[in-house]
């Protein structure tokens, strides 16, 4: 795996400690092509729960597996001591 | 996976899905990684997680309402200094950029370019209007991950949209690209003559190989910035049946999965009209739905070298080069500040987190101000409330 500076993976997580769907926020599907203005995929909305789910058990499986790169902005290297304030969600 | 850190957690981009992830600090944690000072410093504000980036004002399409007030002796910059700019992308963190003009494929370099995106770590994509679209020129565009087209409907409507029927030019265009293998998509901006027959042109872009099709907000931006705007714009009515609209759209074209409709930034506060919607912003959140991310997740480079909030806005007074220093640039912070503290209806509004106040571009050019989107059917809702109550 590959890490960029500040990153500390440095050995594959515990199997009993990888993401789970608990831990995703949000999902934005699709790359999306648009030069004006920022799009949303969805369709998503509108699926049945089933489909939901499926995309996010989709992203966990590629969170457990794709190699990490860590990119951080200006003072944001990563730190094992970093914690402190209550966390906001995007 | 890329990762980078956010006060909250990190937002990760997946290299095996199309799919960017907001994961939360313990979700992280179970990555193996820390987010270090970015989680003991607190929430600050995030660099864009895309910027739009004007890479010529060419064009010879002269569209009615083109934004940018593109021409056909519109300025280019050199490749040097957009290749600064896409340096400045990296550092900042930015996972996507959205090539744009003009007419980006008019540029010789496109293809390096988008290789240059690339090998900065960067997602590359690209809208173009399709017209002159050579197969040698599809033959540049292979370095980019989705290709959209501009394509607001089948001849008539697209006369109506922008001032000449390119119509077919576009399909062709749709078809060829999905052809040689590159994603294609559609951006079709609705407006009251379009949006009636917005499920025929959707369904037209995909039978011709279209994987997506992105519904745009007409905006008075640019040459679009006139009287004509309120003869074009949606009307009432059609603003409060967007949600409607949209579900049917899902049900009938995206079943299958290999087919997506998205909807812009600035439709999202039409969706305060659809109870369904409205009673679960979870929902929205969840899906990653953005509104008005002005100057927070998005940003737009203009063609000379500037950063705008978006690509409807004017520019501030940042370089492009100097990305980095976002968070400290008082007209961004403008913008992006707008939702902590929104007058009503934003402020008891269910989707304001999501939507964060509308079209701050509409807002500026029908009120004068950064105020609550005049065209929201919540805000005119209540603002005819109000009237009614003053009359009383």
């Amino acid at each position: 795996m590959s890490c960029g500076e500040g990153a500390s993976r440095e050995e594959a997580p515990p199997a009993e400690s990888r993401p789970e769907v608990a831990h995703i926020v949000a999902v934005r599907v699709g790359h999306g092509a648009n030069c004006s203005s920022i799009g949303s995929v969805i369709d998503t909305l509108f699926a049945t729960a089933t489909v939901g789910a499926a995309v996010f058990a989709a992203v966990v499986a590629a969170l457990r597996v794709e190699e990490v790169r860590v990119v951080s902005p200006g003072g944001r290297a990563g730190d094992p001591e970093g914690e402190a304030r209550p966390e906001s969600e995007p | 996976m890329i990762v980078r850190y956010e006060s909250w957690g990190a937002w990760v981009k997946l290299e095996s899905h199309a799919a960017l992830v907001a994961l939360d600090r313990k979700g992280v944690r179970s990555l193996g990684l820390d987010g270090g000072s970015a989680w003991r410093e607190g929430a600050g504000p995030s660099a864009p997680v895309e910027v739009h980036m004007a890479v010529t004002a060419r064009c010879g399409a002269g569209c009615d309402g083109c934004y940018l007030d593109a021409r056909p002796d519109g300025a280019e910059p050199p490749r040097e200094v957009l290749l600064r700019e896409l340096d400045a992308l990296r550092d900042a963190g930015v996972f996507t950029v959205a090539f744009g003009g003009g007419e980006p494929t008019t540029r010789d370099d496109i293809d390096v370019l988008a290789e240059a995106a690339r090998a900065r770590g960067m997602t590359a994509v690209l809208t173009t209007s399709g017209l002159g679209l050579t197969d040698a020129r599809i033959d540049k565009l292979r370095g980019f991950s989705q290709v959209n087209v501009s394509y607001d409907g089948s001849s008539e409507t697209y006369a109506r949209v922008r001032g000449f029927d390119g119509a077919a030019a576009a399909e062709r265009a749709i078809e060829r690209i999905a052809r040689a293998g590159i994603r294609a998509g559609v951006n079709v901006v609705l407006t009251r003559e379009s949006f009636p027959r917005v499920r025929e042109t959707v369904a037209r872009a995909r039978d011709l190989g279209a994987c997506e099709a992105q519904l745009l907000r007409y905006k008075p931006a640019g040459r679009a910035a006139s009287l004509d705007y309120l003869a074009r714009r949606l009307t009432a009515e059609q603003a409060r049946t967007l949600g409607p609209t949209l579900r049917e759209l899902a049900g009938s074209l995206c079943a299958s999965n290999d087919f997506h409709v998205r909807i812009d930034c600035a439709l999202v506060a039409f969706l305060s009209a659809d109870d369904e919607l409205a009673r679960n912003p979870a929902r929205l959140t969840r899906f990653g739905v953005f509104g008005c991310e002005a100057g927070g997740a998005l940003a737009a480079f203009t063609v000379d070298g500037r950063v705008a909030p978006c690509s409807f806005a004017g520019p501030t007074g940042l370089r492009a080069t100097d990305l980095a220093r976002h968070a400290s640039d008082p007209e961004l912070a403008r913008w992006r500040n707008h939702v902590d503290a929104p007058p009503e209806p934003c402020a008891s509004c269910s989707l304001r987190a999501v939507c964060k106040g509308g079209c701050k571009v509409v807002a500026a050019h029908l009120d004068g101000a950064h105020g609550p989107d005049p065209e929201c059917p919540r805000v005119i809702a209540d603002r005819a409330s109000a009237r009614k109550e003053a009359a009383a």
